[in-house]
């Protein structure tokens, strides 16, 4: 069960990395834009990304938000730093494609690209709480976005508690185990670690309820810069359909 | 498993999002009257968790718990697949694992094919083995949830493979995965069927009907989307403006029309036009940093 334990820790602390991506990414202006503005202009930059096979097109999408992101100060090296694995990965499943058609292998893989660099620009230069924010004033159900929210603050807090039961059965144990002692045993850790998140849950909604259910809502009136960054998404939509 | 920006033509992507709202909105529907928003967060804070154990498989490689199954089978479907969603969403737009577009996909595969696959095969098998009914249904959900994924993959004409070999290449591999899942599935539900049995007492009865259109609906969504990619994918918006008449009669040729220069190679003319668009953009991206510092 160590190499359970192990390889679990070591991929988890690389991802818990990326809760407070924003927090440690270097301020840029992006930072100060409204998470409204920013939402939809990544769900813009996307869609114009991979509604064209136009290689032009694509290219246009990718250099715009290489050169938003130099300029308002967001560091270019994070960016390719998270993107790449995934952009290598999709290269090299359509590579025996590429023999035949290397245009369409280049544009897939650029397609992809462009789609996570303009999630990247969302995720590095917005916290959840204001993605919340922002999902609850597009009127998403209230209870997804408080679930959403909730889901988002315990995931550090459940990942502990899951790690601490591992480790207390890993102290007691005596005999090396095979795989599948490994996967038996290791479920019924789990099933006793979602044993605890029904109660954890239970105490959290009683404590809700006893507060009352205060609601944040977004009071945040757009500002200049939120314009500014809204024609940068409308110039950018411009030049894709005259290109 | 999850689908990234860029695989999915987005009539496929729009589809999967139209059917997953349907079902996630009649989801909290039937939930409205108990409070159980904590326990769709923190259950799903918990199947996150539950998703990073990186289960050691002979080899040498691992393999990641998904969790869809269990939800359906300790929460009922209806809470499970908010849970699932949730988790899904937080992966989403905190990790960028899975695209933005490709979400509604993406929790139709995860968070409704898995949970009320892996719920109904649960309930059907329950009687003759609690434990048996936990691996199939652990085992079979994900295995449906990556076949439902290479077929929405495949046919998606964005995606150079076809159905032939996506479906095949997700399901047998998942498959092979999933007996880990499956075995995963049956720990759980045994342990808690014999710590706290009350877990599966509390599940009242859904209704029957709404979760034979559910199923149903499970069933004919590839059908759809075949139906959705019939419509015509290529270039959505370009499509639209062809259909409004935009290409014969440009309401504006701009200063650069079809990105080239008059006299000029077109290649140059497109490569002029980049940079022009590209400085515009650096200048009202200036603007905007400027702006950030005075607010």
């Amino acid at each position: 069960m160590h190499e359970l334990l192990e390889r679990t820790i070591k991929e988890a602390s690389s991802y818990f990395q990326n809760f407070l991506i924003h927090e440690y990414s270097k301020k840029s202006a992006l930072h100060a834009v409204d998470a409204r503005i920013k939402l939809i202009a990544t769900i813009i930059f996307i869609v114009l990304a991979v509604s064209t096979f136009n290689l032009e097109k694509v290219l246009l999408v990718l250099v715009f938000l290489i050169a938003i992101s130099a300029v308002t100060g967001l560091s270019l090296r994070s960016i390719a730093e998270r993107i790449w694995p995934f952009t290598l990965f999709s290269f090299v499943v359509v590579l025996p494609i590429s023999l035949s058609n290397p245009t369409y292998a280049v544009t897939f893989t650029l397609r992809v690209a462009t789609s996570l660099v303009a999630i990247q620009m969302l995720v590095m230069t917005t916290s959840f709480a204001e993605i919340c924010l922002a999902l609850r004033s597009f009127r998403v159900p209230e209870v997804f976005v408080s679930a959403l929210w909730l889901g988002y603050r315990y995931a550090v807090l459940m990942f502990r508690e899951l790690l601490s039961i591992l480790l207390a059965r890993e102290s007691r144990r005596v005999s090396k185990g095979s795989h599948m002692d490994v996967w038996r045993k290791g479920g019924e850790a789990v099933g006793l670690f979602f044993l605890r998140s029904f109660e954890k849950a239970e105490k959290v909604q009683l404590a809700m309820e006893a507060r009352g259910e205060a609601l944040n809502h977004y009071h945040g009136k757009l500002k200049m810069l939120d314009f500014v960054y809204a024609t940068i998404v409308a110039f950018t939509a411009l030049w894709w359909v005259i290109i | 498993m999850h689908i990234p920006d860029g695989y999915l033509d987005l009539s496929v992507a729009g589809l999967f999002y139209i059917l997953s709202i349907a079902v996630l909105g009649y989801s909290i529907y039937r939930l409205r009257e108990q409070k159980l928003t904590s326990l769709f967060g923190i259950v799903a804070a918990a199947i996150f968790a539950a998703q990073m154990l990186n289960w050691p498989i002979p080899g040498g490689t691992s393999a990641h718990f998904v969790g869809g199954a269990l939800a359906g089978i300790l929460l009922g479907p209806y809470a499970g697949t908010l849970a699932m969603a949730v988790v899904l969403t937080i992966q989403c737009l905190v990790f960028a694992d899975g695209g933005i577009t490709a979400l509604g996909a993406n929790i139709w595969n995860m968070a409704i094919v898995d949970v009320f696959v892996g719920y109904y095969i649960y309930k059907a098998l329950e009687r003759f083995n609690r434990s048996i009914a936990a691996f199939v249904a652990g085992w079979l959900g994900i295995t449906l949830a990556a076949i439902f994924a290479g077929i929405e993959i495949g046919i998606s004409s964005s995606f150079g493979y076809g159905l032939g070999v996506t479906v095949p290449v997700m399901g047998v591999w998942h498959a092979i995965l999933g007996i880990v899942e499956g075995v995963i599935t049956a720990g759980v539900v045994s342990y808690i069927a014999a710590a706290r049995p009350d877990v599966f007492e509390q599940k009242a009865a859904p209704g029957k009907l709404a979760l034979g259109v559910i199923a149903a609906m499970i069933v004919v969504s590839p059908l759809f989307a075949y139906a959705a990619e019939l419509v015509g994918y290529a270039e959505p918006l370009e499509n639209a403006a062809e259909k409004i008449g935009l290409e014969e009669n440009p309401i504006y040729e701009g200063l650069l029309p079809d990105y080239t220069l008059p006299g000029l190679d077109p290649y140059v003319g497109t490569l002029i036009a980049g940079i022009v668009g590209t400085v515009i953009v650096l200048g009202l991206g200036v603007i905007l940093s400027r702006y950030a510092r005075t607010t």
